[in-house]
């Protein structure tokens, strides 16, 4: 098998450190909430705590006659009250418990926390709407204005409902009915999954800042994408985007959470900072956090598939409905992916899926790393392991027997047409891990303690894909003392994109590593190339930093050649930032003396270079077409043993297998995959927002558990590579593959031990000795 | 309310400082001594980002007063490097990639160091409950646990 | 946050005098574990509370002793502490296991034993291997100073039946001849977790006959107290698989009788069962 180790690089395919470890290890690095500046107010949000409501008389008299507090701010005072994505920075309509009806500046923290408190709110309470079954009801009630309902099935505009219309998409594959018919066996199963909690251990934080000296309304955000964030901010103030510049501070986590709260923060602070003329930090509360950062999206997955006696899965149908909460801009994008796997990796000849979301009074949802998959592949695989099971054919022979190989069509019937090394990879990780003996074994234990394995396989279209166009662009600039300075619109997010892309540009131009600094995003300084989302960072954006770096070596090598006196018969190159002509080493030059010479002949010094996605087509209505330029391969298996007695679930051992394509840095790949083995792990057995009635039970670490250190399994992260040209350098996606798989992994496993179906996450200690929840909340 | 007088000694240096009865040692440590290095995740003990080291033990600084802190010694995580020199353990977070956003990095390390100075070779499990306070949502722990293990096995 | 003021006495008497002069607005505070968490978080249990007295500078509270056949741990000795005892160790290891539960190594740092015992949470990891030894706590106001039973203060959870002037110095206990113990918890994680279940017990056992035997559920009961219905299964028995199951099987009746059928009953009545044969079959040693 292709393990990592066989290409050849000068920088990357490297362990090179990570660029902000030093200041991360020491606490020097500044991260949003620790910027200061003179005379800034301290600004919160008053939330309305309830899931469905009218305001119908606020005060604010009392709260602004507070010494110290220098602005209290309704819906009525804002100039737009309702963002540009849905979301509202204050509202007198509450449709969720996040939702914020007042927003205060104060002197200080203590002056914050009364002001909050004097502000006095009515509410009339509405009807609600909470779980997909409830939305879908025909006489539910319509909590948003541009819902729709379905019409045979399919959401249909015109019609009344709560269906997210723009998130709907179908796939339409082959013939249903005929593959069908021509099934010996066929199944119909239904899956769950759960609000979970994005709990990146930096609560939200902005500070805005007018200074008259710019002009500008600058916002340091924990952001994960400043451009978009950027948006918030000109919206809300009613300002031409290049009057609102973010700077990106030292991000704590994100995995797709700090998007929509970090943009209505901005916003709100930027308002406030207007209003008073004063710098504004706003830091939410953990409580906070909770309440109003998107989820990750329940979903309910109603499945029927069929295959012959020998194992050939010929059709396969679904129902995929995920609960968006009262306000969403991400299921519109998340389901375009979610309907693309929506038939998992197995090679099947009629599919008819269809995906879309539904309004309710919970929580919205959001990005959240993996962007469907963990809940799409926690599905899919259970469905077909069950369909085995009806089958009464061993698992693995069903996987060899449809797995996706080169050459095969994919439920969007796209041809795989780069090295496929999925079924490799599957048989080795099963060599590895003897899954097949320890499978069999465990179905025949006794005793309270039992042992189980699951085996999943899967695959993930990198990078945007047909979603959106997954374009960037890179800045490289040369300074006379031979450094260089680089910039891109993709951010770091703690994933160590700064590493990567200085490894990339290094590689691209043939300069030291150590010789290069990334910038960090400030808005003003490069164009939006995207967002840092769907493992695109190094994959897709990259490109153009590669392309950068190639277009400044080529620069930098014509002075070369002309300082080095070479003839048009020798050709010169550059490693290590020192400039040679090849096979003659002793002919050398530093890229110093190249860059100085450079400056002092005035020969361009910087470099800007775009890249353009590859054109991808598909059908809106068939979801037929090319998704994506590639595929990331994934296999995981999970062991663990369950207290049968007590239902809870001691994670041993997880096997998590990637291909890469090309390993930019083994160590931050790794870490990668470690960490999503940790997220993974909570997914599948005691995350969950609990939501009763739009309320959240959980508002904290104390009862939103996801695992510590005692909790990790043995790790065994196994890397390969392959030849596919798509990516940088050959690279492929890694930070959603290296969680996707694990909570699917996990529930086969807790099904291998216990002989009962995990349908619904998280198997929790209830669901697991119960098989239901015995909360309040319930389904989602 | 009246401020209180507290004397304490922070990263080796005295420090007075006029403190609110309710003040907790964590906005002390942020807000008047600008040691940002301490974070606050939770503000319910539970993440361990504003983990410092007390008198040798490490603690919660958002559950602590302030107040009760008179005449107690205290390391935060910029005092963990001495002149310019990174502690063994920082650098070995640096050479096993042992974090990623770094959010909860300054925690882990004190927790880290706070184990060392009293356990300088403990065992991978003594490790694992050393950091178990200390909650990381990007890494896994798995290169956290080996970054102190290198440490240990010096 | 609720707002108070704050005094820090050095001496007992002095933090007695303070109480006794707030008319039952004042707060002690030891670790701050739980009494910070509490007034952060605006608890009705802490609205009156106007005045925390930190008693941590009292250095009197701090020792863990012998004294003939009484073990004496006073109020600030921290759960870390405890369980690197050697003389707890070797004598109570169910109750330095409990106390090594608790929470994080930050938590067990702080937090104190006097202040987990006055907290008074039924899912208190320490609480019940004392319930089980039948431990007594010494309570000193202006007025003088009582011993209670330490099972007896707790009437109601989060609220033991500690007067707002008294001030509780000290855990004490005798640990019987030849006594086997057990600490057996069930959280949802490995650390950082609350008790969804708890279970202590403490036996004694003489040529395979159970001469004493103390059972005591945490969580699960509305207070934290022993289940003498089920000891009395096992007194005077062989300690079997059956006699243990039985026993089991009694703790999660009285459960039922005391608690009633609530949203969790369904899952705490089977678990709760389970937890105590494993907490007796490892006390009594019984394979």
């Amino acid at each position: 098998m292709p393990l990592m180790g066989k290409k050849k690089f000068n920088v990357i395919n490297q362990a090179k450190k990570r660029v902000d470890a030093a200041d991360k290890v020491t606490g020097r690095a500044k991260y949003a909430g620790d910027v200061v500046f003179q005379d800034m107010l301290i600004a919160g949000c008053l939330h309305g705590h309830r899931a469905h409501a009218k305001v119908a008389k606020i005060d604010t008299s009392k709260a602004k006659a507070l010494d110290g507090v220098h602005a209290v701010l309704t819906a009525a005072d804002i100039l737009k009250p309702q963002s540009w994505a849905d979301y509202y920075y204050i509202t007198d309509h509450v449709k969720y418990i996040g939702d914020v009806v007042a927003i205060v500046a104060a002197e200080t923290k203590e002056i914050l926390e009364d002001a909050l408190k004097a502000i006095e709110v009515e509410y009339e309470d509405m009807p609600g709407v909470f779980t997909v079954d409830e939305a879908l009801q025909a006489d539910a009630p319509q909590i948003r204005e541009k819902g729709v309902g379905l019409v045979d099935g399919i959401p249909t505009k015109g019609t009344k409902g709560n269906i997210f219309f723009e998130s709907y998409y179908a796939l339409r594959k082959g013939n249903i009915a005929e593959g069908f018919a021509q099934c010996d066996v066929v199944i119909e199963k239904e899956y769950r999954t759960q609000f979970v909690e994005h709990a990146y251990i930096e609560p939200e934080a902005v500070i805005a800042i007018s200074d008259p000296f710019d002009g500008l309304m600058t916002v340091h955000a924990s952001s994960q994408n400043p451009y978009f964030t950027r948006r918030y901010v000109a919206d809300a103030l009613g300002i031409t985007m290049n009057k609102a510049r973010i700077v990106q501070r030292t991000l704590g986590g994100s995995f797709g959470g700090k998007e929509e709260l970090v943009g209505l923060i901005a916003g709100r602070a930027a308002i406030l900072a207007k209003a008073t003329g004063r710098p504004v930090r706003l830091v939410v509360s953990r409580e906070e956090s909770m309440i109003e950062s998107p989820k990750r999206h329940p979903f309910k997955f109603n499945y029927k598939i069929g295959a012959t006696k020998a194992g050939q899965i010929l059709a396969l149908e679904g129902i995929l409905v995920d609960n968006s909460g009262a306000y969403n801009n991400q299921t519109q994008f998340l389901n375009c992916r979610a309907m693309i796997h929506s038939a998992g990796p197995y090679n099947i000849p009629n599919i008819k899926t269809d995906t879309y979301g539904v309004f309710t009074n919970n929580v919205h949802s959001g990005a959240f790393r993996g962007y469907s998959s963990p809940q799409v592949i926690f599905a899919g695989e259970q469905l077909i392991e069950e369909l085995a099971e009806a089958l009464n054919m061993d698992i693995v022979e069903l996987k060899r027997k449809n797995i996706l190989r080169y050459g095969d069509l994919t439920a969007t019937s796209q041809r795989l047409s780069q090295e496929t090394i999925f079924a490799d990879m599957m048989e080795d990780v099963i060599a590895k891990t003897d899954y097949q003996a320890k499978f069999a074994a465990n179905a025949v234990q006794t005793g309270e303690i039992r042992k189980g394995v699951g085996l999943v396989t899967c695959y993930r279209g990198a990078g945007l894909g047909a979603e959106t166009a997954d374009a960037g662009g890179s800045l490289v600039t040369a300074l006379e003392d031979g450094s260089f300075i680089i910039n891109s619109g993709i951010t770091e997010n703690g994933q160590g994109l700064k590493t990567a892309y200085t490894q990339i540009a290094a590689e691209a131009m043939g300069i030291k590593f150590e010789d290069i600094n990334l910038m960090g995003i400030d808005t003003h300084s490069v164009a939006d190339s995207g967002m840092t989302v769907a493992s695109r960072g190094t994959v897709m954006a990259a490109q153009s930093m590669k392309k950068a770096g190639a277009s400044m070596k080529k620069l930098l090598l014509e002075t070369a050649r002309m300082l080095l006196s070479a003839t048009s018969l020798e050709e010169v190159d550059m490693i290590d930032s020192v400039a040679f002509v090849i096979g003659q080493p002793e002919r050398s030059i530093s890229v110093a003396a190249i860059n100085n010479c450079r400056l002092w002949t005035g020969k361009q010094l910087s470099v800007y270079e775009w890249n353009e996605p590859k054109e991808l087509l598909m059908n809106h209505h068939t979801g037929q077409g090319n998704a994506f330029p590639t595929y990331a391969y994934g296999v995981c298996v999970a062991e663990v043993e369950v207290d049968t007695a007590t239902g809870y679930v001691d994670v041993k051992k997880v096997t998590s297998a990637h291909d890469l394509g090309t390993v930019i840095n083994p160590d931050t790949v790794k870490g990668q995959i470690y960490g999503g083995i940790a997220m993974g792990m909570g997914f599948a057995t005691t995350e969950e927002i609990e939501v009763s009635q739009g309320k959240v039970g959980n508002h904290n670490f104390d009862s939103y558990i996801f695992p510590t250190s005692m909790d990790m399994p043995e790790m065994d992260a196994i890397l390969y590579e392959c030849e596919d040209p798509e990516g940088t350098y050959g690279a492929k996606s890694v930070g959603e593959p290296a969680t996707e798989a694990v909570g699917a992994a996990i529930a086969l496993a807790i099904a291998n031990a216990t002989g009962k179906r995990i349908k619904r996450l998280p198997a929790d200690l209830e669901r697991v000795l119960l098989g239901k929840s015995l909360r309040a909340g319930g389904d989602a | 309310m009246e401020k209180i007088g507290l004397k304490m000694i922070v990263n080796g240096t005295p420090v007075s400082v006029e403190v609110s009865p309710f003040a907790r040692l964590l906005d002390v440590l942020r807000e008047d001594l600008h040691l940002t290095g301490t974070k606050e995740g939770c503000g319910v003990g539970e993440c361990g980002a504003c983990t410092v080291i007390v008198d040798g033990e490490t603690v919660n600084t958002c559950l602590t007063l302030a107040a009760s802190m008179e005449g107690k010694c205290i390391t935060t995580i910029e005092g963990v490097a001495a002149n310019e020199e990174l502690h063994p353990i920082q650098q070995a977070f640096i050479d096993y990639a042992a974090l990623q956003c770094g959010f909860c990095t300054p925690g882990l390390v004190l927790s880290a160091k706070a184990l060392l100075d009293k356990t300088p070779h403990p065992s991978k499990e003594e490790i694992k409950v050393a950091i178990s306070g200390n909650l990381c949502r990007c890494t896994g722990y798995q290169q956290v646990v080996e970054a102190i293990e290198a440490v240990a096995n010096r | 946050m609720f707002r108070f003021t704050y005094e820090r006495p050095t001496t007992i008497a002095d933090a007695c005098a303070i109480l006794a002069a707030s008319s039952g607005k004042a707060k002690v505070i030891a670790g701050g574990t739980d009494l910070i968490i509490g007034l952060r978080d605006e608890d009705k249990k802490v609205a009156h509370v106007e005045k925390v007295v930190d008693i941590t500078h009292i250095a009197a509270l701090k020792y863990i002793k012998t004294d003939g056949e009484v073990i004496r741990v006073g109020a600030l000795v921290t759960h870390d502490e405890i369980f690197n005892s050697p003389i707890l160790k070797s004598s109570v290891p169910f109750f330095t296991e409990a106390t090594n539960t608790v929470g994080s190594p930050q938590i067990r740092h702080r937090g104190t034993i006097g202040g987990s015992i006055c907290n008074a949470s039924p899912a208190a990891d320490p609480v019940p291997p004392l319930i089980a030894l039948d431990a007594e706590v010494t309570l000193i106001s202006a007025k003088g100073k009582r011993i209670m039973k330490l099972a007896d203060i707790y009437d109601r959870p989060y609220k033991p039946t500690i007067g707002t002037d008294e001030l509780l110095t000290e855990v004490s206990f005798k640990v019987p001849a030849g006594a086997k113990t057990a600490f057996v918890k069930l959280g949802r994680r490995k650390a950082l977790a609350i008790a969804r279940m708890n279970v202590a017990v403490l036996a004694v056992k003489k040529a395979g006959i159970v001469e004493d035997i103390r059972i005591v559920p945490g969580s699960v009961l509305p207070k934290t107290m022993r289940v003498e219905a089920a000891e009395a299964l096992l007194i005077g028995k062989q300690a079997t698989q059956e006699t243990i199951a039985q026993a089991a099987r009694k703790v999660a009746e009285v459960m039922l009788e005391m608690s009633g059928v609530r949203w969790s009953t369904p899952y705490k009545e089977p678990v709760i069962e389970a937890l105590t044969r494993r907490a007796l079959a490892q006390a009594l040693e019984v394979e």
